[in-house]
Order: structure tokens, then C-alpha cells, then sequence
């Protein structure tokens, strides 16, 4: 996933290591085993069925519009809950304490309700198959061209990257074939996608929230009954580590120094959490295609907030496992460079095998695992859907073949499923045989979309942008976050330039990357804007903020309203910041 | 390339302005009767609820060495996504209409 760029590094560095020998390897019964095929079996059986109802373009692109706000809203949660996030992120619970959950609340919910808000009244009345789509719509080809590219070539790699990460934690967690899991995952994934498109999708991806919730939640419940509650836990955790503090948020980010992220508070707020995470949920057509599926404008804007919600809750089955790692493992866990140091260490990213061998026996593993395996499908079937659905329509529509009847580009987005599979099981290979792929791989996708964000919001809300200003203002931001990255490279000592610290790490880094080359996105944009021909105001009717009239919710009662919602969202973000200040 | 958005008809909202092509709320039943996704969830979930609730009773005599065995996890999730499960299936099953 985007926001977890740096950390998915720290994980697949842990899984390439060659330390089989002293991983936490599970061993799976037959009863788990079972669980395992029974989960397959429905995932390709929903596609079988799913198959009559998709008979045009709008059915395997779009689900036909008609998702109610409850299954777009998980699917828009599930397709962003990948399996390698969710031990990532637990292995990086274990080592900065609860800052790690800043990527689930800081990093998500006010980039979500603002998505809702602000943002999706435009996706949905513009009628836009894609984000890709709507910039062609407010800006021409050039821009859209541009974007559509970059999402292509990016989603396919990220694809691959996931998938060679996901046969990693299936070999080193159970012992199994590296070729099998690949092929045997990915194919399941291409079958039901290419059978149902998108309904076939999203249907599978609430599935499989319902399965990760109910395959991770014993973790927690258990873990806590055992610490005897929050406050054992904490009691516990200052008892293990007395000099450090891992049960606050903010109280540490003052400084650069004075947290184990090495980040400060700006960092998080405007890097994190008005900029990347705004890029991510608010422009990234992976998650955005679920939410275009609504059935309605309604739907589409409750679809972000009812996902905020159980976004805020995911740190239970994340965040939670690694402070019980940090409260109950008899022993400390270590980086993975000091792992070889010493017999019978762990390293971080074991923390969620560890607590799934700690407390599950035959059945409930089978279920555990079930749920790692559908959090990589669901990464993955949402990569192969925004694929087929860009390249069908932002690609072949727009610069190959215009005007084909709905039945050929039907046709076309079935066989670029598969397509997209096969690219991504290759990319699979070629990130096997060149690992530090993988780096640049993360890394172009967070180049890109931190100025998205500005050339999509820009559009929104100013009529004044132009398309010249946009792809001049995207390319710009995007070449500027390439350079910075590469400087830092070559000189690491030009950190403090860009992170305005040396003592800034790896994820500071990211997140002031991401800050500068939004900020310079905006500077271009506008400036080129403002020497260029303005758009013709008729042209950006149902595009922009003032050319678009906006249904009226005052007629629903306060409890229909999504801006009521939010609004609880949001109170309920800023209690949890509260909480644990 | 997409449609360019309509401004010429309204359902569900207010305004005296230039009219929108889009539903506030959109109420119309569906043209197919698709089994909703929840018939799906509770069928997964029942499945796996009665293969775990079961595993659970054959480890009280069996006890696998897990923390925390002695609450006998297992049949109490088992039971619960089973019983969720049967409610959903329930709730959502195909009804003839």
C-alpha cells in the first residue's frame, strides 16, 4: 500500500533474509488446511455466479452502480488491507509503540471524510469511469494520459511486488512453494475477476473484510485477556521497557529525537496527514473505483465515512498485536540486522506469526492465515480491476480505438484482467531475481501521487486552473519528488534539505518529500494557469465547485446525512487522539 | 472518454439553478434479483463457524499447546460466526418473489 512505503521494504527485507531456520514457522493441521481450500472454493464460486449479471461495460467496470454505502464502504476499507500491511504494521507497532497507528488515523480519516465530502460529489456527478477519466474531463487528454501511465505501470508493479510478498510469507510461515502460492493466488484472483469484473471484486472484498476481521480479532481479545486489560498492558509494557515510551502519540513528536520514528509532529500532521494520506485516499483510483460504484450520490459519500469508522477501528487487529508482543513475549524482539547475532532471536515483523502461534491451535490458525491470504487477495483483485478499468477506458478508448460498441471494450477489460495477472506475476519474477526493484518500485508510486492530489483538488475547486497549468503542475511535482529522492541517494548528508533534519529517518523523509513536491505541483499549476487561455466556464459544468449544482440533502433527516456522519467520524478521530495524546 | 455530466434533470434534490443528472438517493428497484453479498458472508461464515466450533470440542480432550487453551477459544468463535453466520444466511437467504 502507499502510505506503507518504507515499512513494506522493512518486511520484505525480513522475508528475503535467509533465516528459515529461525522464523516462526506455524504448523497448519488439516482442519487448517481445509479452511484454506474452503476459502478458495467460494472466492472463485462468487465469480462463477457473478458472471450472469455482468453483460455490459458499466456491470464489469463500474458493478453496474448500483453498491449500496455498506458494501462499497468495506470494499473501499478492504481493498486498501493488504496481508503484508497488516504484519508490517504490527512488527511496527512493536517497534515505535502506538505512533504506528498515525497511518490508520492521522494518515487516513481526515483525507476519507474530506474525500466524502468535498471530492466525491464531483467523481460521482462528472459520471467519470476513473480518476484518470475525470482529469480527461476537466483537463484533456494530455494530463489524464499522463496519470492513466503512470496508475498503469505503477499498479502492475505494486501487483507483482505484493504477490512476490505474499508467496514470501506463505514460504517462510507454512513452508509452502513459492511457484504454487504465485500462481496458484493469482490465478484464483484472475478468474473471478475476469468472471465478474468489478461486481465479482467487490463482492469478494467484503468477504474477505469479514474474514480478516473475524481471522485477526482473537489476537487482540485473547492478548488482552491474558495482559488483564489496557491498563496491565501498559503497566507491562513500562515494566519491559522502562526508559521508553510506546503508549503515547503525540507526547514524543516535539522533537526529531525524542521518538523511535524519528519524525516530528509536522511531519505527521502536514506530510502525513494532509498530503500523503490526502494523495492516497483521495486520488488513488484503486480505492476511489469502489466508491464510483455507488448506487447513488448519497451512497457514494457515506460509502468513505462508513470505511473512516472501521479504518479508526483496524489499529485493533494491527496496532494492538505488537504493544501485547511488546507487554507479553517473554523475550525482546530485534532488528532484523541484529538477528543472526545470536540464537533464537525474532526479528520485529514476526510479531503477528508469533501472536498467531500463541494463541491459536488447529482451526483458528486455518482461519488466521485465511485472513492473511484474503488481505492479499483483496489487494490484489482491487490492483487488477483499476488496471483493466484504466487501460480499457483511459488508454485504449481514448488513444486507440474510439467509438467500439460497449460489447468490445466488455471484451477488451476481460482479457486485460488476465493480461494484468500474467504482467503482474511477472513482474513477480523479475522483483525475485532483482529485489532492490521493490524500493523504487514503492517509491515511484509515492512520487506520483502527493501531486496528484494538488492537480485533482485544484481542479475541483477552481475554474481558473487550466489544462496546461495541471499537466505542467503534475509533471513538475512529480519530477521534483524523483530528484529529491535521488539526491538524497547519492547524498544523504542533503537530508537535512529535504527533511529538515539530520536526524530525520526513512519515513520523515517520505513525508516531506511528499509535502514539497505537492506544494511545488500547486505553485506550477497555478502559475502556468494564470499565463495560459482560461477554460471555457460551460465546458466545466458538473466539474468544478461553482459550475456545479450539488443535490440538496437539507430534505433528509440528520441521521441520512453524510455530513452528519462525518462529523461523528471525526469526533470519534479526535477522542481516540485524545485518548492516547 | 467519459460522458460529459448532464445538467437537465433532477430526482431527489432542491435548488433553482442549472439541474443535475445524478441521484441524491436513488430508490428504483434493481432489474435483477443478485443474491446480496451478505448471503455470501453468511455461508463462509457458518461454514468456518462449524468446522472451528467442532475442532474446539475435540480439543477438550485434545488440548493443543496454545496460551490461553483452557478457555477453549474455539467453540465460543466457532459458535459466534456460526450464529452469525445462520443470521445472515437467514436475513438474506433467496426469497421467491
Amino acid at each position: 500500500m502507499t502510505l506503507g512505503f518504507g515499512l513494506l521494504h522493512l518486511s520484505l527485507a525480513w522475508l528475503l533474509a535467509p533465516h528459515s531456520s529461525r522464523v516462526t514457522t506455524l504448523s497448519p493441521h488439516a482442519v487448517d488446511f481445509a479452511i484454506i481450500a474452503i476459502y478458495f472454493a467460494m472466492v472463485i464460486g462468487i465469480g462463477v455466479y457473478l458472471k450472469k449479471y455482468t453483460k455490459s461495460g458499466k456491470d464489469f467496470f463500474l458493478a453496474g452502480r448500483e453498491m449500496t454505502a455498506w458494501v462499497a464502504g468495506l470494499s473501499f476499507v478492504s481493498a486498501n488491507l493488504g496481508a503484508l500491511e497488516l504484519m508490517g504494521w504490527a512488527g511496527s507497532a512493536y517497534q515505535y509503540g502506538i505512533l504506528a497507528a498515525h497511518w490508520y488515523w492521522m494518515g487516513a480519516i481526515p483525507a476519507m471524510l474530506f474525500l466524502a465530502i468535498v471530492m466525491m460529489p464531483f467523481y460521482y456527478i462528472s459520471k467519470t469511469h476513473s480518476v484518470p477519466g475525470y482529469l480527461q474531463l476537466r483537463y484533456g487528454q494530455a494530463t489524464s494520459g499522463l496519470s492513466a501511465v503512470c496508475f498503469a505501470v505503477m499498479t502492475l508493479l505494486m501487483s507483482g511486488v505484493d504477490m512476490f510478498a505474499m508467496a514470501l510469507v506463505m514460504k517462510v510461515m507454512l513452508g509452502w512453494n513459492l511457484n504454487f502460492s504465485i500462481w496458484v493466488s493469482s490465478i484464483t484472483v484472475g478468474v473471478y475477476v475476469t468472471l465478474g469484473g468489478l461486481f465479482s471484486a467487490i463482492f469478494n472484498e467484503v468477504v474477505q473484510f469479514f474474514l480478516i476481521w473475524f481471522g485477526a480479532l482473537l489476537i487482540p481479545i485473547l492478548g488482552l485477556v491474558e495482559a488483564g486489560g489496557w491498563s496491565g498492558l501498559v503497566a507491562r509494557i513500562h515494566q519491559n521497557f522502562p526508559q521508553q515510551d510506546f503508549t503515547h502519540l503525540w507526547r514524543g513528536l516535539g522533537h526529531f529525537t525524542d521518538n523511535p520514528m524519528g519524525i516530528h509532529w509536522t511531519g505527521i500532521v502536514f506530510g502525513l496527514g494532509m498530503t500523503l494520506s490526502f494523495g492516497y485516499w483521495t486520488t488513488d483510483f484503486l480505492v476511489i473505483q469502489r466508491v464510483i460504484a455507488a448506487k447513488d450520490i448519497r451512497a457514494a459519500k457515506m460509502a468513505p465515512v462508513i470505511g473512516s469508522f472501521f479504518k479508526m477501528a483496524v489499529p485493533f487487529i494491527v496496532i494492538l498485536p505488537g504493544l501485547l508482543a511488546l507487554s507479553l513475549l517473554p523475550y525482546h524482539l530485534v532488528p532484523q540486522s541484529a538477528v543472526g547475532s545470536a540464537p533464537g532471536l525474532h526479528s520485529y515483523n514476526e510479531v503477528l506469526p508469533l501472536m498467531l502461534a500463541r494463541y491459536c491451535g488447529p482451526g483458528l490458525l486455518g482461519l488466521g492465515v485465511t485472513a492473511l491470504i484474503a488481505g492479499f487477495m483483496s489487494g490484489m483483485a482491487g490492483n487488477v480491476s483499476a488496471f483493466s478499468t484504466v487501460w480499457t477506458y483511459d488508454l485504449y478508448r481514448a488513444f486507440i480505438r474510439k467509438g467500439a460498441p460497449d460489447s468490445h471494450y466488455l471484451s477488451m477489460g476481460r482479457w486485460c484482467t488476465m493480461t494484468g495477472v500474467v504482467l503482474s506475476i511477472g513482474a513477480a519474477y523479475l522483483v525475485m531475481q532483482f529485489a532492490s526493484i521493490m524500493d523504487y518500485v514503492q517509491a515511484l508510486f509515492s512520487f506520483f501521487i502527493a501531486p496528484l492530489f494538488g492537480t485533482v483538488l485544484l481542479g475541483m475547486l477552481w475554474k481558473r486552473i487550466t489544462g496546461w497549468g495541471a499537466f505542467w503542475g503534475l509533471l513538475a511535482g512529480t519530477v521534483s519528488s524523483v530528484s529529491m529522492f535521488t539526491l538524497v541517494k547519492l547524498n544523504p548528508r542533503t537530508l537535512a534539505l529535504v527533511a529538515l533534519s539530520t536526524h530525520a529517518k526513512a519515513m520523515a523523509e517520505n513525508m516531506y518529500r511528499a509535502l514539497w513536491s505537492w506544494v511545488l505541483c500547486v505553485v506550477v499549476t497555478v502559475a502556468v494557469s494564470y499565463v495560459t487561455q482560461p477554460q471555457p466556464v460551460e465546458s466545466l459544468q458538473g466539474l468544478v465547485y461553482g459550475q456545479t449544482e450539488l443535490p440538496s440533502e437539507g430534505h433528509l433527516p440528520l441521521w441520512q446525512r453524510p455530513i452528519f456522519w462525518a462529523g461523528v467520524a471525526l469526533l470519534v478521530f479526535l477522542f481516540l487522539q485524545w485518548v492516547f495524546w | 472518454m467519459d460522458e460529459k455530466p448532464k445538467m437537465n434533470k433532477q430526482r431527489g434534490g432542491g435548488g433553482s439553478g442549472p439541474k443535475i443528472a445524478v441521484d441524491l438517493i436513488d430508490e428504483r428497484p434493481r432489474k435483477h434479483h443478485m443474491l446480496p453479498v451478505w448471503f455470501f458472508i453468511g455461508l463462509i461464515l457458518l461454514t468456518y463457524g462449524i468446522i472451528i466450533f467442532w475442532t474446539g470440542i475435540y480439543e477438550i480432550s485434545h488440548p493443543p499447546a496454545t496460551v490461553l487453551a483452557n478457555l477453549h477459544a474455539p467453540i465460543w468463535w466457532g459458535g459466534l460466526l456460526a450464529l452469525i453466520g445462520a443470521l445472515y444466511i437467514l436475513m438474506y437467504r433467496p426469497r421467491r418473489h
